[in-house]
């Protein structure tokens, strides 16, 4: 709450910092750097429009003669879209929804559980932040093989679950003091099990947090390639990301379908950003400042 | 009698943090640190990774690391590029934050600009510049009449470089909004009685700024570490390790090695050496940056 107040008083000082000429200069630099950062998006979707003759013949940098969708169906075919996306969203979905559980349900009893497990827990799921799956990527193989996790979808989002919950838990966890206790204590008073007060008073209150982990989350499993490449090699198990992977290294010439690709793969992930981007923002800011 | 009946519910209590905490628990323990353990006692074999054969042959495969000449350039390649990619994102998120929360105008602009690239895969990321170096940027050449050499993952002195911009394209954005984040927390009080103190800028950015923002640099210096050790996905579809091998990090190093080479027990090594370096590097930056903290 101390942290809402004085953010408010700090938001509503800026509009009174008068626009120097310093202010100004920023603008204009930022403004510079920014077209700079947005520049190969722009190549991505100008790339996405031309047709293989125009990429031959015309500069890099011209626009498309005409508004033609041709590589998008083709970009939709190639990857084998209504088997790679379909899978890659669920994959992402399932996987999400049950981090969002363990993840919530998991910090909130190791921030209020007494006695050494949870404080040990809390270390233990640290180590997870610090050795990020990749780094595993060779014993996590064999492991899924051994266990019979290879080549099948609950497979694959148990990888998923089990490689984000330690940064997922530290998140939450980060987010656990800005619950008061006393709403808890009196849910209790009121009868409430361990459970039902974590559903109906805890949960509410997490909703920035819970933001914050859609987002992070969705985007890393979504966009996910060396799991996925591991753990899957059915075709019709594929995620959308290796499927582009395998278009890439096949057109290395005629790239305007890859960049069509690109934009139907991305999408997805904007729009889920820019719809819960506000949550996510007030997420983080929570997050950063208590470190 | 009371008491009695207040510590039954907190044993009660306590059973069910447990039965929240153990799921969890259980399903970590299982995908990341039994691998974890798995890799070490595969580090001390032989093994294949297919046949049922396996020898157990102590340390020899970690004396064979340290004189492996193609280990130690992926392992050269890995740490210049860490610290390539922590002092840049590091400097230019921070300095884009400050610029963002300077009371530019249109701030959320900027922001989901500098944002939206880390949103998009490594596996793309690597592509598009491919892209851009190879296609699109000689162009400006033909433009201006000048002769700068683009082609940055052509040569194996420039492939470095031309990864740094493309991760530093991909993740300054969101650096810069944890550091956002922790300058709009700092209570402008503190800026208005360092002021009154007679505090310039500069010395307000180092006295009042800096100090404030410590876990968000913890946070981005660990992070910004952790990311660039395990470089993988952006070299697939970009470098491919090369040109040469001037490019290969050591996870890439492991694929090759246990993956398409078949020695499992040697990459196993490789995995364990880049394990213990995470842990080693995040445990010096942590004790090294809290100890600012404090002191702040």
């Amino acid at each position: 709450m101390a942290l809402l107040k004085r953010k408010n008083k700090n938001s509503e000082e800026i509009p009174s910092t008068p626009y120097t000429k310093t202010t100004l200069i920023t603008q204009i630099i930022m403004t510079i750097i920014a077209v700079l950062f947005l520049s190969p998006l722009a190549m991505i979707l100008n790339y996405s429009f031309k047709t293989k003759k125009e990429l031959y013949l015309n500069s890099p940098l011209a626009l498309p003669e005409a508004l033609q969708f041709d590589n998008y169906v083709k970009a939709f075919d190639k990857l084998n879209m209504q088997t790679t996306f379909v899978n890659t969203l669920f994959y992402t979905a399932a996987s999400v929804l049950i981090l969002a559980l363990l993840c919530g349900t998991t910090a909130w009893a190791i921030a209020r559980g007494k006695g050494k497990f949870f404080k040990f827990s809390y270390i233990y799921f640290i180590v997870g932040i610090l050795i990020p799956y990749q780094a595993l990527f060779l014993p996590i193989y064999t492991i899924g093989y051994k266990l019979n996790l290879t080549n099948t979808r609950h497979g694959i989002i148990f990888m998923y679950v089990a490689t984000g919950i330690s940064f997922g838990v530290f998140l939450m966890n980060s987010f656990m003091s800005t619950v008061p206790l006393e709403l808890e204590e009196s849910a209790r008073i009121d009868g409430c099990s361990v459970f039902r007060t974590y559903f109906t008073v805890v949960l509410p209150l997490l909703k920035p947090a819970m933001a914050t982990l859609i987002i992070m989350q969705s985007f890393q499993i979504w966009n996910d390639y060396l799991l996925a490449s591991l753990y899957v090699s059915k075709k019709q198990l594929k995620t959308l990301t290796v499927a582009i992977q395998s278009l890439f290294s096949a057109q290395t010439s005629d790239y305007t379908t890859a960049m069509a690709a690109i934009v139907i793969s991305v999408l997805p992930i904007a729009i889920l950003f820019l719809s819960l981007q506000k949550y996510f923002i007030k997420g983080m800011t929570v997050g950063a400042v208590k470190g | 009698m009371n008491r009695r009946k207040s510590s039954g519910m907190e044993r009660k209590m306590s059973r069910q943090y447990l039965v929240l905490v153990l799921p969890g628990f259980l399903i970590f323990t299982i995908g990341l640190i039994i691998p974890l353990f798995l890799s070490f006692r595969y580090s001390l074999t032989d093994w294949d990774g297919m046949s049922a054969e396996m020898k157990f042959v102590g340390l020899q495969n970690y004396v064979k690391l340290f004189h492996d000449k193609e280990f130690l350039e992926s392992f050269w390649f890995t740490v210049k590029f860490t610290i390539g990619n922590t002092i840049i994102q590091n400097i230019c998120a921070l300095l884009f934050a400050l610029a963002l929360d300077s009371g530019i105008k249109a701030q959320k602009f900027y922001r989901a600009a500098f944002f939206i690239p880390c949103l998009i895969s490594a596996v793309i990321v690597g592509f598009v510049w491919l892209k851009l170096y190879s296609n699109v940027l000689p162009e400006i050449n033909t433009w201006l009449g000048t002769n700068i050499n683009f082609l940055l993952f052509g040569d194996a002195d420039t492939v470095l470089g031309g990864l740094l911009i493309a991760n530093n394209w991909q993740w300054i954005g969101y650096w810069m909004l944890i550091y956002l984040a922790g300058l709009q927390s700092v209570p402008a009080e503190l800026y208005e009685a360092a002021r009154v103190d007679g505090a310039g800028p500069i010395k307000r950015f180092f006295n009042v700024t800096i100090p404030m923002l410590a876990p968000a640099i913890t946070i981005c210096v660990v992070g910004i570490t952790i990311g660039s050790l395990k470089v993988y996905d952006l070299l697939i579809s970009s470098t491919k390790g090369g040109p040469g091998r001037a490019s290969t990090s050591m996870i890439y190093q492991t694929y090759t090695t246990a993956i398409n080479g078949r020695q499992y027990g040697y990459g196993s090594a490789m995995t364990v050496t880049l394990v213990i370096m995470l842990l080693l590097v995040a445990l010096i930056q942590v004790k090294g940056l809290k100890k600012k903290e404090v002191q702040a």
